[in-house]
């Protein structure tokens, strides 16, 4: 389920059906010289979720991506979201994220880091092949929780 | 899909109602601008060429890929990857919707290796038939639906969804 009004109504009705929570973390690069960069993987992170939710549409709502900048104290951040969170009855919460740094912060759920993958300069076809080949390696963090 | 809201539908809504004029007035200018790009898909009832040569189908679904261009969809304007199951069946094509009529999941021909010649749903554990028939006892409660088919110049072209027909 995407964050918008209908797909809303959908869960609120079906919420024991939709059980996991995808929460994409962003991180936003200011300094000039990373803006290419940070608009790339801001680009990778969306297609990925988007085909994650595609895929998984029934079982997953997509959160709206949590933005931050570079010197975002990520562990106040994280804190914050872990105590928000936590107000929505999911059984499964997953971050997702192309940020390395997540790995070291404490939160509560799982946190599924994927280094950034250049998708600008490809055409569609090799980029939907490479969206999907990342997916199928994360793909049993979510089928292990699932099945337990 | 079939429930998009026509262009009259859309006026009707945001012209009733007490104060419906004042707010049209302010809100239609931006929902428009929101709603705009449905309203053109839908339209067009066209078709869309998919790589899918006919000679090479077989009695065996096979995932084709397709893109609708330009719509407006998640957090930026993209371009929409979409997926149909293709089969034959004497020389009529068929291709399926491969969205789950539970709750939208993606279903996989052979996703299950208990269930080899069944499209799987791995969210919850639907199950249909070669024709999209779903399996009672598990999660959906119809089948999956159809696409439009038409061959040119011996390729797969896919139109709307509709309804199954074959069940
Ligand atoms: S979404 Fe397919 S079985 Fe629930």
């Amino acid at each position: 389920m995407n964050w918008t009004t209908k797909d809303m109504d959908t869960y609120l009705q079906q919420k024991e059906y939709i059980d996991t929570l995808i929460v994409p973390l962003l991180k936003v690069e200011t300094k000039p010289e990373l803006l290419k960069n940070s608009s790339s993987s801001s680009e990778f992170l969306m297609y990925l979720t988007t085909f994650l939710e595609t895929q998984f549409k029934g079982r997953m709502m997509l959160m709206p991506p949590f933005i931050y900048t570079q010197s975002t104290n990520l562990s106040t951040f994280s804190e914050t979201l872990t105590v928000d969170l936590a107000d929505m009855p999911f059984k499964h919460i997953f971050f997702i994220t192309t940020d390395a740094q997540w790995l070291s912060v404490e939160i509560k759920g799982q946190v599924i880091w994927l280094p950034s993958i250049p998708l600008e300069s490809m055409d569609e076809k090799l980029r939907q092949t490479i969206i999907e080949d990342q997916l199928r390696q994360v793909l049993p963090r979510f089928t292990e929780v699932w099945s337990t | 899909m079939s429930n998009k809201v026509s262009r009259r539908q859309f006026m009707s809504y945001t012209l009733m109602g007490t104060g419906g004029f004042m707010a049209s007035a302010m809100l239609m200018p931006m929902i428009r601008f929101a709603i705009d790009p449905v309203l053109q898909s839908s339209d067009g009832g066209d078709f869309i060429p998919t790589p899918q040569k006919v000679d090479e189908l077989t009695e065996t679904p096979v995932r084709v890929d397709f893109t609708i261009k330009d719509r407006k969809d998640a957090w930026y304007k993209s371009d929409v990857a979409n997926t149909a199951w293709v089969y034959k069946d004497g020389d009529t094509v068929i291709a399926l919707s491969p969205v789950c009529k539970h709750l939208g999941c993606t279903v996989n021909w052979s996703g299950d290796e208990s269930h080899p010649n069944e499209y799987f749903c791995p969210c919850h554990g639907g199950r249909y038939k070669k024709n999209g028939e779903n399996v009672p006892g598990t999660p959906p409660t119809g089948p999956l639906d159809e696409y439009e088919v038409k061959v040119e110049g011996g390729l797969v072209y896919l139109g709307k969804t509709i309804p199954n027909t074959l069940v």
